[in-house]
């Protein structure tokens, strides 16, 4: 019963399972209200990501591209910077915040985004804008180094490095999301709003679900503001959720301002959830409700309805964010299943210290393996040719066609999910997430059982 | 020149030529947008990189090859299922992609020893593919790795497989297009000419610019199959890296994405002295046209003619009934660069809709030239358009539905303008007779749909028509109809099911049985 | 033919070809010239009844669209059979001056002289 945690073999990446960091980096800066980046390099780094993000949103986000070009990959694109803040100011009259978020080129070539900004500072924002509140803000996110989670994470910390700002205590606790669905960030904020807990999230991006309205006036777009970023420095307390998306701002919060931070852990699960709710309190000295006791209750009523009857023993393989995907090992192994199978999908070398790994090591009583530097392909090479025997598979939809091609059933969790419906309108934290999670997995199981015809009558009384 | 200014762009006054009304008068020479210029920045510009239009536009709908794209891995993961590019070896292309993964110690140190070990790990990874495309990235581009010398190591190690090298990083060239014209060449400086095919028949195609999108390949491969044609090749939907090294042996290119692919045929002319024939695979007339051109190049136009009269009398009195139904609808046609010329007519003319607005994202002059020529008076051409452009032109227009990208659409649908995808189709594939009745039944599901109908209403202050459960399609489609035509009995809905194409691949030939059996 | 008449039929002639077809098009001027001197000598080889080539490769392309445009013409403007040879003559001729000055002379297509494909 050992539990390994092993490196990919191979050098490259066959079917990757994130993309890189200038992608984590505009997911960040879309949380922001009035906010448009600019992706400073070719711009396939922007169209591409922005299609990835209306791919599992199904809505549009604005984000900028400098379009770098030939001549600008020859001789400096530094102008191109210049010249794309001012016309994305002059035509986005409500702009405010603009990160400028550098790639792999412009990082090869050398561009000094840092001075290019100071520049304009000086320059252009105050000759020709200078009745205007507005915030260069540069993200170095090379694609070479980490991929879109340390992407998201370095982004994070440029943003509240930016604004924060020391003056009168808030009383108000810093949550730090993660990379999360609107879903998310709605269960989360109903917990600390049955605790009396007033939070400052990052990000506010429940407003990503958008409608369409009669007057036209439908958009998506975050909405944690300025003053939100701002106020940051005076909160009694930050909670990161998760460590890898979020703990650096933490981490710089409570070195520069002395903002006491808890970071992790993932609230995916009850016992997760509960460590949540306990550390909010220990933050804010705001006592958990019985409202919770009940909502928790409700959720371990549906959980034993499934776990010792369903989910038991059943084995799975999980890929995605580091955070979420220890977050769900450590879920499904309270619900009496086997993650037999993680995946973390790049070169981060911190993750195997991580105190849960290290948790899993030592704790499990199955085989288990942990990939570090993974990708799509060490799956599926281990269930066609390696015996890998699974019974579900919880990931995003990149890897669907492991999914499909060797039958075994599959939860879509994680980012993106455009390969089925409506999922980021569903929370996998918190006492209703775990709820969703369980039903959904068991009920990809059953569904699975009735296509297999593999003791599909067991359904008839339950 | 009636160019048209945007209010939303009068500050930046380079946009000034990029937007023209073909107004009455107006012709070529008078009315055409500039085009393929460098991008403003920052204007939120829908365009891609010259890597996508090499990799993800043209090299991978290859289907027989392994895609290494050498650089950190974000070009390869963007670049992964968001086309509907299928092919007849279950997808492979689609479902595997691969990145050498390049990090901060290769950009310092370089990274030629990475991509061979790469290479090499893709081949075990996949013992039965043995053929290789290889795509520069930005970075690697910029570190000026040698990747042709790299491959040509591995080719001398291991004979038995083949590879391409495609030097085209993101940053070349004012957009994606930049990238079909560095594959274009780079194929066939490289590649066409180091096969020779068997030939099997007397009448010998390339099908070109092509890119089985939904099936669009295996549509018109049928009819060409049908005639007894040999397809040597597509270039490159659903295409055999093998065959499209044996382009040379055609005695005609067939070419439809002019704008993709035309680079190739006009070098295939030049080095080969191969003729290049412009088709049109959409609409009936325009294909059935097409379909009759390479008949009479080959002398067996009465096989072409079977075809189109089979197809048209099962297929005509289905798109008969949109029509009528879809008569004077308001279309924005705005696609990436050759549907707006392929299209702007034929929908006019065969499903009844005006084209009130064209544009593209990466087209050239010569694009504008056929899509302007085709539409009607007082169209709005616009290259290069932006966010803030779309939606001024939309409130302007008032289009009943827009033709467009995944992402743009969902920009029409908050200000309640249905979309259909022009790149990756709704329900295609759209080429071919029972396609473009497809394409003609997406249009109406998306126009009549009740759910845009209820889109409009204002619970909290227009009056609830409280009356109704539901509403049909045809409720809203047939009330201005007469009784002839709504009732009519020549005229019928699409009547096909929901996969048109996988039955295609289990069809005989007659014709090229015969031509086997001669050889 | 009366000069309006003729220029009211070569603007409808003009307008099939720009509508319908491709093969003027081409990327470059001296394709265009190419295609256009091609096609429409062909075009009025086949509406005057005169022999046309196409024994070569290049001939038969240009055939092709020559034959189809000829029969488009012919059904679509039913004018074309009045006509004497010489009268088909002078319109094509009219024909391929417009459509060399739309297409080339006249275009605005900046890229007609760029010198390689």
């Amino acid at each position: 019963m050992t539990c390994e945690v092993i490196q990919k073999g191979r050098s490259g990446v066959i079917n990757p399972i994130f993309t890189c960091q200038p992608a984590g980096a505009q997911y960040a800066s879309i949380g922001i209200k009035d906010c448009i980046g600019i992706v400073h390099g070719g711009q396939g780094c922007v169209m591409f990501v922005r299609l990835l993000f209306s791919q599992h949103f199904k809505e549009n986000f604005l984000i900028a591209s400098s379009s770098v070009h030939e001549d600008g990959a020859v001789f400096g694109a530094l102008n191109r910077v210049e010249e794309a803040v001012d016309v994305l100011l002059m035509r986005y009259p409500d702009v405010k915040v603009v990160p400028i978020i550098t790639t792999c080129s412009t990082e090869v070539i050398g561009d000094d985004v840092d001075g290019v900004i100071l520049k304009l500072n000086r320059g252009l924002l105050q000759e020709k804008y200078a009745d205007r509140e507005v915030h260069l803000i540069a993200v170095h996110a090379p694609s070479f180094v980490g991929s879109q989670v340390s992407g998201y994470d370095v982004a994070v910390e440029a943003f509240v490095s930016h604004f924060a700002k020391k003056s009168e205590p808030s009383g108000k606790l810093n949550l730090i999301t993660g990379w999360v669905n609107p879903g998310d960030v709605t269960v989360l904020k109903q917990l600390l709003a049955e605790m009396q807990v007033d939070a400052t999230v990052l990000f506010e991006i429940e407003s990503f679900d958008s409608p369409i309205m009669p007057d036209k006036s439908g958009e998506s777009h975050g909405s944690t503001t300025i003053e939100d970023l701002t106020g940051t420095a005076n909160a009694i307390g930050t909670l990161a959720l998760n460590r890898y998306e979020g703990g650096r701002a933490a981490r710089y919060l409570e070195n520069e301002f002395g903002i006491p931070s808890i970071i992790g852990p993932t609230p995916i699960g009850i016992r997760n959830t509960d460590t949540f709710l306990h550390n909010v309190k220990a933050l804010t000295g705001k006592p958990i409700p019985q409202s919770l006791v009940r909502e928790r209750g409700k959720a371990i009523d549906a959980l034993a309805d499934l776990v010792h009857m369903f989910l038991a023993e059943k084995r799975v393989a999980i890929y995605g964010h580091p955070d979420l995907v220890i977050g769900l090992a450590e879920f499904c192994i309270d619900l009496e299943m086997k993650p037999v199978l993680l995946l973390l999908g790049d070169d981060n070398t911190t993750y195997k210290n991580d105190p849960r790994i290290k948790a899993l090591q030592s704790g499990v009583d199955f085989e288990m393996e942990i990939v570090l530097n993974a990708d799509l392909m060490e799956l599926e090479d281990r269930i066609k040719n390696k015996e890998l025997n699974l019974d579900l598979i919880l990931g995003h939809s990149k890897g669907r066609f492991v999914a499909i091609d060797n039958n075994v059933p599959m939860v879509r969790v994680g980012f993106p999910t455009y390969d089925r419906a409506g999922l980021h309108r569903h929370p996998v934290v918190g006492y209703a997430g775990a709820i969703w999670l369980a039903e959904e997995m068991a009920n990809t199981l059953f569904t699975d059982m009735e296509y297999k015809k593999n003791k599909e009558w067991i359904l008839n009384v339950w | 020149m009636p160019f048209h200014e945007f209010n939303c762009s009068t500050c930046i006054p380079e946009r000034r030529e990029h937007a023209v009304v073909k107004g009455p008068g107006e012709d070529l020479t008078s009315a055409l947008p500039l085009g393929y210029l460098n991008t403003i920045p920052g204007s939120i510009s829908e365009r891609g990189c010259a890597y996508c239009g090499a990799k993800h536009v043209i090299g991978t709908p290859m289907k027989d090859v392994i895609h290494l794209s050498h650089g950190p891995v974000g070009c390869t993961y963007d670049t992964w299922q968001t086309k509907r590019y299928i092919s007849d070896n279950d997808n492979f292309q689609l479902k595997n992609t691969f990145a050498s993964d390049v990090k901060e110690k290769h950009i310092v140190f370089g990274a030629e020893g990475l991509l061979k070990k790469n290479i090499i790990e893709a081949f075990q990874a996949f013992p039965e593919i043995k053929r290789m495309t290889i795509y520069s990235t930005c970075a690697t581009a910029l570190i000026g790795d040698d990747i042709g010398a790299i491959a040509q190591e591995v080719m001398e190690e291991m004979p038995d497989v083949d590879i391409f090298v495609c030097n085209s990083p993101g940053f070349a060239g004012p957009s994606q297009s930049g990238g079909h014209h560095k594959i274009n060449i780079a194929w066939v400086n490289n590649k066409v000419g180091t096969v020779e095919p068997k030939i099997t028949s007397d009448y010998v195609i390339n099908y070109v610019g092509e890119y089985n999108i939904q099936g669009d390949q295996e549509v018109m491969i049928d009819y060409f199959k049908r005639m007894g044609i040999q397809v040597l090749s597509t270039f490159t939907g659903n295409g055999s890296y093998d065959d499209l090294r044996a382009m040379h042996r055609a005695h005609l290119n067939v070419l439809e994405c002019a704008r993709s692919a035309e680079y190739i045929c006009n070098e295939l002319r030049v080095r080969y002295g191969i003729p290049r024939l412009d088709i049109d695979g959409f609409g009936f007339e325009p294909l059935s046209a097409s379909l009759r051109k390479i008949g009479l190049f080959f002398g067996i136009e009465d096989r072409a003619q079977a075809i189109i009269d089979a197809e048209t009398a099962r297929w005509k009195p289905e798109l008969d009934w949109y029509k009528e139904r879809l008569k004077g609808k308001k279309v924005c046609l705005w696609p990436g660069g050759s549907k707006l010329w392929h299209w702007a007519n034929v929908i006019h003319e065969e499903m009844g809709v005006e084209v009130v607005s064209l544009y593209t994202k990466f087209g050239h002059q010569g694009d504008m030239e056929k899509g302007i020529a085709r539409c009607e008076q007082g169209a709005l051409a616009i290259d290069d358009p932006n966010e803030l452009e779309g939606l001024e032109a939309m409130e302007k227009l008032k289009p009943d539905v827009i033709f467009t990208g995944k992402r743009p659409g969902e920009v029409a649908k908050k200000i309640r303008v249905p979309y259909l995808n022009a790149h990756a189709y709704h329900n295609g594939p759209y080429k071919g007779y029972e396609g473009w009745v497809r394409f003609a039944r997406d249009i109406y599901n998306a126009i009549y749909s009740p759910i845009h109908q209820l889109s409009a209403l204002d619970i909290s202050k227009d009056e609830i028509p409280a009356d109704k459960g539901f509403i049909t399609r045809r409720m809203l489609s047939d009330i201005h109809l007469t009784p002839e035509i709504r009732d009519s009995s020549e005229m019928r809905q699409y009547t096909g099911g929901y996969d048109s194409v996988s039955p295609l691949r289990e069809r005989d030939y007659p014709y090229m049985n015969e031509s086997k059996a001669l050889v | 033919m009366e000069e309006d008449v003729l220029k009211e039929r070569v603007a409808q002639l003009e307008d099939f070809i720009l509508k319908k077809c491709l093969w003027q098009f081409h990327s470059r001027a001296w394709d265009r010239e190419r295609q256009n001197e091609g096609v429409l000598t062909k075009t009025t080889q086949i509406l005057c009844g005169d022999p046309v080539a196409k024994e070569t490769a290049e001939d038969r392309c240009y055939w092709v669209d020559a034959v189809v445009l000829a029969e488009e013409y012919r059904s679509r403007f039913t004018w074309t059979a009045s006509l004497t040879v010489p009268e088909i003559r002078v319109l094509m001729a009219a024909l391929k001056d417009r459509i060399d000055y739309v297409t080339i002379t006249g275009s605005l297509n900046k890229e007609l002289t760029v010198k390689q494909y």
